[in-house]
């Protein structure tokens, strides 16, 4: 049986509602002592609004929708009485509104609708099981890989020094013989000047490079003074390394002329002409990436204050287009590593067969050693890899890292929207153009609890006249991964609806329904 | 703004023409024997005495100490442009007389008199025998007769068309043809052909009774005029302008060709009637202490009267000449003329929630959900250009809007609104039903060679219909009846923006003055009306879609007169403390020329407003008449809940006290449509005495209630609010802080201490407001809410202040179905008063009476009804008592007495 309360009481808070002795009645917050008949009389009274419980006469009060058969509500009192059905027993609106009670279908829409819910997540959790034992193998498989890189790089770097050790008594043996190899074309040089044209004119080159690197004029190029010229950044990370810069000197800190005409323009030069694309190393020749570009590449058109629409749309694209280099910059994979082996194409000079002899063994050494080199930077690189991969946050249980290298589509009415999780998001006209950077992997961005259901990519491509762009994925459960909606509600601020298995939880699924159903009944 | 892409006065060759006139002078007299006087008016002819080209003139007396004076050719070359549907109608007349003695003739009629003197031609005009305005004091009448282009210049003019001669007009060659100008004139990559050579009139106006000068919107600059010596003259021209700067005298989108004189004694004002390009100079004497010390002492002007030069392209002189003698009938006069707004139905004035652009059906459910999320109060949802299929209006874009009916229930549903552009620039496409329609019936304006003008605006390529032509408004009217545009209902509302016309490819962002209207005028005649008829059109279609629903729209350009159709806003400012500064200092300025429906893009329509601006802002919007918050495209999402929980909270009380007072808006909307009075008013129509409030444009009257000053800088703690003074002894209302009710009683400057949530506003203490302080989540929610009366006292106990109520949607009020009632406290006792009968049935009653000002606490208060009585409590809350519940309908008698 219903216990007498005043109109918009709930149930919990009904003692609450008891006149005192004398036919008063205290405010909640204690704040005032009205008669009780003063209680929902249209008048507000008590500061907390608590007097008027079932009237909208109290800005700030709460009225209770008990709505039998679904849910119980509090409604704020701003909505009682205004002709507008809000609870679905229709018990803030008075009789003449003509408010119908639909809490029994929607209760069982409700029930149905959280049936199915848990369904999925009881289902997407199996299926979140083995993404969890994928990803656990996945970290072990990594760990594992990396353990044996690093006793792999030990065992190299062992190697290195003995190749070294071998490279530097070769390289004696070598110069030596060169030595008294130069002496002897010389002598045999000076009754064939023109010939000498060709080294005469390497020389020259080696001279005026020479020049332009020894930047404080010391008579020396010395290792930092090539650490700027990007052209010598073989590994392409954006830096030229000390250990690089010193492999152009022959391992010296430093050269003189001479050394540098001999010894370091000759490693020099192919990366010069490589850079000037004089020059294309034998494996796995680029395809060009200008060509791709220069078709977009449409003269920069006039950006009027107040562009109409087809010219705003040219910039929007336009933007795209400017960005889309960049990203051609950065996904550029056509190049390949620079090889210092290029050495060996440039045409030998005709040595003695001793000296050829030296010269093929100390090449060899070389060789033998910068592919220890080589090996060793490529492990590093691998470790490099594995250790961002650890550093991302592949959820609690790994769950998440099997998403990590998958990539997922939506299309709208014109651009085919993608997200690959944990690296990056991208946005491509549906009737062809360049693609565009949303943003790159940056964090996982829920509130407390739900960490693991918002995505945040920033450091997208930048809008014309705005910030850089960026997105948000709101990840939800379902049994296949799917994106299920992209929008724009800011300029270049982009959401994605995510729906995967990775995010089910059939335990807190249960919890917080159980926590919301807890009202009256 | 790159004040380059707009003309200098210099740059403008009639303006150069005209202006040159102020250091020769001109010589303009009446013809002995040509004078003829009629009940209502005098007409003579005058000349030249250069050129001997002879004018008309003709002074006639209006109801309402107004005259009207007009001066044109006596036979002109061809006609000239005489302004249309500025007027609200033909203005009544009032019976003059006639008397001459030595020369000169004096025009009575009643109070106010013209004295015409033929020689140098001026006219002095009196209130009450007080001198207030004087016409051509300065001899700078100019007139540039049309006239035949000499043979020389005729080569390479293409356009030369006034082949019937009429040897009258052939003039010896004068000053304007040596103008470059004069024939053609060019700007920046722009050629104006000039057809019809030069046709310019100007005329001065001295305000020997007035200190100073304000008016002639719209401008971003203070609200009484400044010195144009050694600047450009202001300007009226109606354009879209880019990131507008403050503090310029430089044209935006609307021109109100009315300006005031203002001193102590007198208030005059003059309507120059004319809508092609107009600048206005000003000269006042820079007033300073010393000067103004001289005139005290001395009794007399030192320094020669503040006047005003109306400097105009083409047309005719026009000239309304409004007497006062106070402010707030002078304002009335111009209203007389010009119409105002009609009461507008109540959602228009609560909040409006815009942005270009949401984008589409769930975005704007989301942000109306959010709302109810956060139990703000919203009322409209606004949709800019992008809602359009490819900015070509009367349609949605599909994929985005697919049910849009659905959409607007969904608002309506919870009493709130939807508005849509439409904009008058029309997308040249074949496949548009619109623009086909205007092709083929061809309703375009038209260049000088009879096609159809092409401009560029946001579809691309677009046209302008013609809405001068009856038979394009009626078109275009009927483009908006339910059964053509089917995706709308009857419940949403329009925009109509860049309707200067903005034209990005045209001279100075809009259309060249030699195209074509109907009529054969030349755009130069009539450009400042063209946003005017674009709107009349709207107006006419949404009346004939739904007779018994007031229509409401919002336009960017305006004239004189387009208050009768719409609401205006201040166009494209920016989000930073200058442009929130002259949001108050141009609505005011706007207000007095007729539009009191104004407000300004709350947070700035450009760029990102930190949090403190927004919130500053939300708290100077609520208190200008239209409050819509509104951003560009490329600005930040700033719907309140985005911002910390602090910024909300502020906001939300903010939009709170605004629905708060949404009855004292609609009663006095009411009343200006009644009577012409301001809804927002400058200090000086209430303290035309105190010097020291004249040129205060950072605070503003809401009618004669309420005194706001606004917090509109950054991180201060306390702001300088200036409380006017009544009388030359420094004797000032009382004022009541509506929060604490704590009482000013002192007139002069007070230091006031502000928090973050304060907005300084008092109600003056003799007055009282009627208030709905119940929330709502939209305005038509409200309508059986019951009502607060604040009642603050004056010096003698006393108050008093009206309520106005009605259906606040449809016209039945006019037919008298509404509640008008002015409530009267004294004597501790509170009665009301109807004002007609009322007839219209509410659900609403009085819920809590505040009074301020009592010297004592009453015990309790005893409301009569019908010859019943009952006891009510009274309690006491700081500095005011609360009578609980009196409980009593609107419609009904009654008296509330306090019991001490």
């Amino acid at each position: 049986g219903e216990v007498p309360r005043p109109r918009g009481v709930s149930l919990t808070k009904a003692p609450l509602y008891q006149p005192q002795a004398n036919g008063k009645w205290t405010c909640l917050d204690g704040s005032k002592t009205i008669p009780f008949t003063h209680i929902n009389d249209e008048y507000c009274d008590c500061a907390d609004g608590s007097d008027e419980p079932g009237t909208s006469a109290c800005a700030e009060g709460k009225f209770h929708c008990v709505n039998k058969g679904h849910q119980s509500i509090d409604i704020p009192s701003a909505l009682v009485q205004d002709g507008v059905c809000d609870c679905c027993d229709g018990s803030d609106e008075l009789p003449a509104t003509g408010c119908s009670n639909s809490c029994q279908e929607l209760g069982a829409a409700e029930a149905i609708k959280r049936r199915n819910e848990a369904e999925v997540h009881r289902r997407g959790t199996e299926k979140r099981e083995e993404l969890i034992a994928r990803g656990r193998q996945l970290k072990a498989d990594r760990a594992g890989r990396r353990s044996e890189l690093q006793s792999h790089i030990q065992e190299q770097e062992r190697l290195k020094s003995e190749k070294e050790q071998l490279k530097k008594t070769a390289e004696a043996l070598e110069s030596e013989a060169l030595e008294v190899f130069k002496e002897q074309q010389r002598e045999l040089n000076e009754n064939t000047a023109q010939a000498e044209e060709e080294p005469q004119q390497m020389r020259h080159e080696a001279t005026m490079s020479f020049v332009r690197y020894d930047t404080n004029k010391d008579g020396f190029v010395e290792v930092t003074e090539l650490m700027v010229d990007m052209n010598l950044d073989q590994d392409r990370n954006g830096v030229v390394t000390v250990e690089e810069a010193k492999y152009f000197l022959d391992e010296r800190e430093r050269v003189d002329l001479d050394a540098f005409v001999t010894l370091a323009w000759p490693r020099i030069k192919p990366l010069k002409m490589l850079a000037e694309g004089l020059f294309q190393p034998p494996l796995e020749a680029p395809k060009p990436p200008e060509q791709e570009q220069t078709e977009h590449d449409s003269p920069s058109e006039e950006r009027g204050d107040m562009a109409p629409e087809g010219e705003l749309e040219d910039e929007h694209d336009e933007g795209e287009e400017e960005e889309d280099q960049y990203d051609d910059e950065e996904a550029d994979v056509g190049i390949g590593e620079a090889t210092p082996e290029i050495e060996t194409t440039t045409t030998a000079p005709n040595y003695d067969p001793e000296t050829q002899r030296l010269v093929e063994a100390a090449n060899e050494a070389r060789n033998a050693f910068e592919e220890v080199e080589r090996q060793i930077r490529e492990i590093e690189h691998e470790i490099k890899e594995i250790d961002e991969q650890e550093n991302k946050d592949y959820g609690l249980h790994e769950e998440w890292a099997v998403l990590d290298g998958e990539c997922y589509t939506y299309e709208d009415r014109e651009y085919v929207y993608t997200l690959c999780p944990f690296d990056r998001v991208s946005q491509k006209p549906r009737n062809g153009g360049a693609e565009t950077t949303l943003g790159r992997w940056e964090q996982w961005a829920g509130e407390g609890e739900d960490k693991y259901s918002k995505q945040k990519y920033t450091q997208g491509a930048a809008c014309w006249n705005g910030p850089n762009r960026s997105a948000v994925i709101n990840i939800k459960c379902a049994l296949e991964p799917k994106i299920t909606a992209v929008s724009e509600p800011n300029r270049c601020e982009y959401y994605y609806e995510f729906e995967t298995p990775a995010a089910c939880d059939s335990e807190a699924f249960a919890t917080a329904a159980a926590n919301s159903a807890h009202d009256e009944l | 703004v790159d004040p380059n892409n707009f003309k200098t006065c210099e740059q403008s060759s009639f303006c150069k023409r005209s202006r040159k006139v102020q250091s020769t002078g001109s010589k303009y007299a009446i013809i002995p024997g040509t004078l003829n006087s009629y009940a209502d008016s005098l007409t003579a002819d005058l000349v030249n005495k250069d050129n001997h080209h002879q004018f008309t003139f003709k002074l006639e007396a209006l109801m309402g100490n107004t005259f009207r004076l007009q001066i044109d050719e006596k036979n002109p070359l061809r006609p000239r442009y005489r302004v249309e549907h500025a007027l609200k109608g033909k203005p009544a007349t009032t019976q003059i007389r006639v008397q001459e003695s030595q020369g000169v003739l004096s025009i009575t009629a009643g109070n106010s008199k013209a004295v015409i003197h033929g020689d140098p031609f001026h006219i002095e005009f009196y209130e009450d025998d007080v001198h207030v305005v004087t016409v051509n004091a300065k001899n700078w009448l100019y007139f540039e007769h049309l006239r035949q282009k000499a043979a020389v210049q005729t080569e390479g003019a293409e356009g030369a068309e006034a082949q019937d001669a009429n040897p009258d007009a052939i003039q010896p060659p004068a000053e304007t043809h040596e103008d470059p100008g004069a024939w053609e004139e060019n700007f920046k990559s722009h050629h104006d052909s000039k057809p019809y050579g030069p046709e310019a009139v100007a005329l001065d106006f001295a305000f020997p009774a007035a200190e100073v000068l304000f008016g002639i919107p719209e401008h971003a600059d203070s609200f009484v005029l400044k010195s144009t010596s050694g600047t450009d003259p202001y300007r009226l021209y109606n354009l879209d302008v880019f990131e507008y700067v403050v503090d310029s005298k430089m044209a935006l989108y609307g021109s109100v060709p009315v300006l005031y004189g203002h001193g102590s004694q007198r208030t005059a004002g003059v309507y120059w009637q004319n809508a092609a390009e107009t600048w206005v100079d000003i000269h006042t004497a820079e007033t300073n202490v010393v000067s103004s010390l001289v005139n005290f002492v001395s009794g007399t002007r030192k320094t020669p009267p503040p006047s005003a030069h109306f400097m105009s392209e083409s047309g005719i002189v026009d000239a309304f000449i409004m007497l006062g003698p106070k402010p707030i009938d002078v304002f009335k006069q111009y209203a007389g003329l010009t119409g105002t707004h009609e009461l507008p139905q109540l959602f228009a004035l609560a909040y409006h929630q815009s942005r270009w652009n949401y984008n589409d059906e769930r975005d704007v459910a989301t942000v109306s959900a959010k709302f109810d999320e956060f139990n703000m109060p919203m009322d409209t949802m606004w949709l800019d250009i992008e809602y359009t299929d490819g900015k070509r209006y009367f349609t949605w874009d599909k994929f985005k809007f697919p049910d849009s009916l659905a959409m607007v229930k969904n608002l309506t549903d919870l009493g709130r609104h939807l508005v849509v552009i439409i904009d008058p620039h029309i997308k040249r496409d074949n496949a548009y039903f619109f623009h086909n329609d205007c092709t083929e019936q061809g309703y375009y304006i038209k260049t000088r060679d009879g096609n159809d003008y092409e401009g560029w605006c946001w579809p691309g390529s677009a046209s302008y219909p013609d809405f001068f032509n009856p038979v394009v408004r009626e078109y275009y009217a009927s483009q908006y009846e339910l059964s053509k545009f089917k995706t709308v209902t009857a419940d949403v509302m329009l925009w109509n923006d860049m309707n200067e016309p903005s034209v990005f490819n045209g001279p100075e962002v809009t259309a060249p003055k030699d195209l074509v209207h109907f009529g054969n005028w030349e755009h130069r005649d009539v450009h400042n009306l063209y946003g005017h008829m674009h709107i009349m059109g709207t107006f006419a279609g949404l009346l004939k879609r739904d007779p018994n629903q007031r229509p409401f729209i919002l336009t960017r350009s305006h004239f004189a007169g387009s208050q009768r159709y719409a609401a205006i806003w201040t166009g494209d400012n920016l989000a930073d403390w200058a442009h929130l500064q002259h949001s108050i200092k141009m609505c005011l300025t706007e207000a007095v020329a007729g539009f009191s429906f104004c407000g300004a893009d709350v947070g700035g329509f450009f760029g990102n407003p930190e949090a403190e601006l927004l919130e500053r802002w939300y708290q100077t919007g609520i208190f200008l008449p239209f409050f819509r918050a509104h951003a560009h495209i490329d600005t930040k999402r700033r719907e309140p809940w985005l911002f910390p929980e602090r910024t909300r909270q502020i906001i939300r009380s903010a939009l709170l006290k605004r629905y708060s007072y949404l009855p004292l808006w609609y009663t006095s909307f009411y009343e200006l449509e009644k009577t012409g009075a301001p809804v927002i008013r400058p200090m000086l129509t209430h303290y035309p005495h105190d010097k020291e409030a004249f040129g205060i444009d950072s605070q503003l009257l809401v009618q004669q209630r309420l005194l706001v000053r606004p917090v509109m800088q950054q991180g201060v703690s306390k702001v300088d609010v200036y409380f006017p003074a009544i009388d030359d002894k420094k004797n000032g209302d009382y004022w009541y802080d509506v929060d604490t009710f704590e009482r000013q009683e002192r007139a002069g400057y007070v230091s006031v201490p502000v928090t973050e949530y304060k907005i300084p506003v008092w109600q003056r203490g003799g007055s009282i407001v009627p208030k709905k302080e119940r929330l709502r989540r939209s305005a038509p929610l409200m309508l059986h809410d019951p009502y607060t009366l604040i009642v603050c006292l004056d010096r003698h106990g006393k108050a008093d202040g009206t309520l106005y109520l009605d259906d606040e949607k449809s016209y039945k009020y006019r037919d008298g179905e509404h509640i008008y009632v002015n409530y009267e406290f004294e004597q501790n006792q509170l009665r009301n008063n109807f004002i007609g009968k009322p007839k219209y049935k509410s659900n609403a009653w009085i819920e809590r009476v505040v009074i301020a000002g009592l010297q004592l606490v009453p015990k309790s208060a005893t409301i009569t009804v019908n010859g019943v009585s009952q006891q009510l409590e009274v309690e006491q809350q700081g500095n005011a008592v609360i009578v609980r519940k009196p409980g009593v309908k609107m419609d009904v008698d009654f008296a509330l007495k306090l019991n001490y």
